[in-house]
C-alpha cells in the first residue's frame, strides 16, 4: 500500500519540485538579464536562430491553418446562412486563440528543443563550466540572450502566423468558395478590435514566448551531462511546454475575455 | 626567473594553494576526509590517485566551482568558498583551467575561442587582440589553425588551443585536468613540452591531475597521492617511485591488490552463485 502510494505520488512531488526549481532558476535568470543585455551580438544571433529560422515553418503552418479554418467555418456557417461572417470568424479565431497557441506549440517544437539540446550539449561538453572558469557568467552569456530572443520573437512570429492564416482563409473563402471580397474584408475590419482581439493575442504570445524559453533554457541548463540526459531534457521541453502553453492559455483567456 | 606579479611580497614564500581540513560529501559518499595539502608557487605539482578518488573535484574546489562541507581552500591567501561572486570571478581571471575534453566553445573558431576571455574582460583594440591571440597560438604551434572550427581539430590540437586560451591572460596558476589522456606520443610530447615551458619560462604555478606516471615523472616537481579522501603520500616523483608505503607500492608498482581493492565490495562469490549452505 505504501509502495502504491509512493508510486502514485512520487511523480506529483517530483513535478512540483521541478516547478519550484524552475522558479528559482527564473529568479537567477532575471537577475542576470541586465548583464545579458551587455551581449547584444549574442542576442542578435539567438534572434536569428529562434526567430528568423522559424519563419518558414510558421508561415506554411499559418497558411494551412487559415485554409482549413475557411473550409470548416464555411461549412458550419452555411448551415445558418451566415457565410458572410467568414472573414470575421477566421480573424477572431486566429487573433484570439489559434495564432498564439499554434505558433507557441510550433515554436516549442522547433526553437525550444534546439535551445535545450544546444545548452544541454554545452553543459555536457563542459563549455558552461569553461565560461565560469573564464569569469563569464553562463546565465548572462548563454541563458539570458536565448530567453530574451524567445520573448521578442514569439509576438512577431504570431503576427506573421495570423497574417498568413488570414491570407489562407481569404484564398479559400473568396477565391475558391466565391464569397464576396468586399464582404469578407468589411465584416472583418468592423468586428475585429485591435485592442481586445489583436493585442490580447499578442499578450498571450509574449507570455508563451517567455514560458517556452524559460523551460527550454532550464531543461538544457540542468540536463545530466550524458546523451540520454540531453535527449530526455529535449523531450521534457516539448511535453512540459505544450502542457504549460495550453494551461496558461486557459488562464489568460479567462482573464482577458 | 619566476614571475609572481599578483602575489604580495609577504605571501611570496607561502604556498599558492593551501587545502586545510577539506571535507566533501557527494551523493552520500565522503570524497575528502579532512584533506590537507599545499601547492608550492612556481612549481609543477601533480595530483595523482586511483580513479574516482576526487582529483578533478579538488580542482573544482580550488576554482570555487564546489564548496566543501568543512575546511577551507586558500588560493593566494583567499578562502575561495567565502569569496563573493565578483571577487571569485576576479580570482578566476588569474587562473587558467585546462579541461579534460578541452571545452572549446563549439560556435566559435579557434581564433575566437582564444580571444573570448580578452573580448569579455578587456576593451583592447581589435589589432591588439589579434596580436595577443596569434602570439598565444604561435606558442602552442597552431597559428595556422586560427580559422578552423573546434569540430575540425584532433584531440591533441583541441587541447593545445584550450591551453592557448587558458594562458591568454598570463595566469598565476594553471590547472590541468587529465592533460595526457588520449594523446598519441607526438601530441603527448608536445603537451609535456608546453607544460614545462609555461612553468619554467613564465613561472606559472602548475597543478596537473593525471594517471600517467611516466609523463608526470617527466614534468612534475612534486606529487601528492590522494586515496580514501586523504593525502597518503607526497614527494618528488623519484621518491614516490621507490614505493616505500603500501599506497605508493600499489599505485606506482602496479600491483593488482593492495590498499585499493581490485574487487568492488560484494558478498562472497559462493553466495552469489547460490551454493548450498552459504547464506546470501
Amino acid at each position: 500500500m505504501k509502495q502504491f502510494a509512493a508510486r502514485l505520488f512520487d511523480p506529483l512531488v517530483d513535478g512540483l519540485a521541478d516547478i519550484g526549481r524552475t522558479g528559482w532558476f527564473l529568479l537567477g535568470l532575471l537577475a542576470a538579464l541586465p548583464r545579458g543585455l551587455t551581449y547584444p551580438r549574442e542576442l542578435l544571433r539567438q534572434l536569428w536562430f529562434v526567430g528568423a529560422k522559424s519563419l518558414i515553418i510558421i508561415m506554411i503552418s499559418g497558411l494551412f491553418v487559415g485554409m482549413v479554418l475557411s473550409l470548416q467555418l464555411y461549412y458550419t456557417l452555411s448551415i445558418f446562412g451566415g457565410t458572410s461572417a467568414l472573414g470575421t470568424v477566421i480573424a477572431l479565431s486566429l487573433y484570439r486563440e489559434l495564432g498564439p497557441v499554434v505558433t507557441a506549440l510550433l515554436f516549442a517544437g522547433r526553437a525550444g528543443t534546439a535551445i535545450t539540446a544546444e545548452v544541454g550539449l554545452m553543459r555536457a561538453t563542459d563549455q558552461l563550466s569553461a565560461m565560469e572558469m573564464m569569469a563569464v557568467d553562463p546565465l548572462a552569456f548563454v541563458a539570458s540572450p536565448r530567453f530574451l530572443a524567445g520573448v521578442i520573437a514569439m509576438p512577431l512570429l504570431v503576427a506573421v502566423f495570423n497574417l498568413m492564416g488570414i491570407f489562407g482563409g481569404h484564398l479559400i473563402g473568396v477565391t475558391w468558395l466565391g464569397i464576396d471580397n468586399g464582404t469578407f474584408w468589411s465584416n472583418m475590419t468592423s468586428n475585429v478590435s485591435v485592442w481586445t482581439d489583436v493585442i490580447n493575442g499578442e499578450w498571450k504570445a509574449l507570455a508563451f514566448g517567455a514560458l517556452i524559453s524559460l523551460i527550454a533554457v532550464y531543461q538544457g541548463y540542468t540536463a545530466p551531462p550524458t546523451s540520454e540526459g540531453v535527449a530526455n531534457a529535449t523531450t521534457r521541453t516539448v511535453v512540459t511546454s505544450s502542457i504549460a502553453i495550453l494551461a496558461l492559455d486557459f488562464v489568460m483567456t479567462a482573464f482577458l475575455m | 626567473m619566476p614571475v609572481m606579479t599578483h602575489a604580495s611580497v609577504d605571501s611570496a614564500a607561502a604556498p599558492l594553494v593551501q587545502v586545510r581540513g577539506l571535507t566533501t560529501v557527494l551523493g552520500g559518499k565522503k570524497v575528502f576526509d579532512a584533506l590537507d595539502l599545499d601547492i608550492a608557487r612556481g612549481r609543477i605539482t601533480a595530483i595523482m590517485g586511483p580513479s574516482g578518488t576526487g582529483k578533478t573535484t579538488l580542482l573544482k574546489h580550488i576554482t570555487g566551482q564546489m564548496r566543501g562541507a568543512d575546511g577551507a581552500v586558500l588560493v593566494d591567501g583567499q578562502d575561495v568558498a567565502r569569496l563573493p561572486r565578483e571577487s571569485l570571478y576576479a580570482l578566476r581571471e588569474r587562473i587558467g583551467y585546462l579541461f579534460q575534453n578541452s571545452a572549446l566553445l563549439s560556435d566559435y573558431n579557434v581564433f575566437e575561442n582564444v580571444a573570448f576571455p580578452l573580448r569579455q574582460h578587456t576593451r583592447l583594440q581589435e589589432d591588439l587582440i589579434r596580436n595577443v591571440v596569434l602570439t598565444k597560438l604561435q606558442a602552442v604551434g597552431l597559428r595556422g589553425a586560427a580559422e578552423l572550427m573546434p569540430s575540425e581539430l584532433s584531440g591533441g590540437m583541441a587541447r593545445r588551443v584550450a591551453l592557448a586560451r587558458a594562458i591568454v591572460f598570463d595566469p598565476m596558476l594553471i590547472l590541468y585536468d587529465e592533460p595526457f589522456v588520449g594523446l598519441d606520443p607526438i601530441a603527448l610530447n608536445q603537451v609535456l613540452k608546453l607544460i614545462r615551458t609555461l612553468n619554467r619560462e613564465l613561472g606559472i604555478t602548475s597543478v596537473l591531475v593525471a594517471h600517467e606516471f611516466a609523463a608526470v615523472r617527466e614534468v612534475a616537481d612534486h606529487v601528492h597521492l590522494i586515496a580514501n579522501g586523504k593525502r597518503v603520500a607526497s614527494g618528488t616523483p623519484a621518491e614516490l617511485a621507490k614505493g616505500d608505503s603500501p599506497w605508493t607500492a600499489q599505485f606506482f608498482g602496479g600491483a593488482l591488490e593492495g590498499p585499493v581493492p581490485f574487487q568492488y565490495p560484494a558478498p562472497p562469490l559462493a553466495s552469489a552463485f547460490g551454493f548450498p549452505g552459504v547464506a546470501p
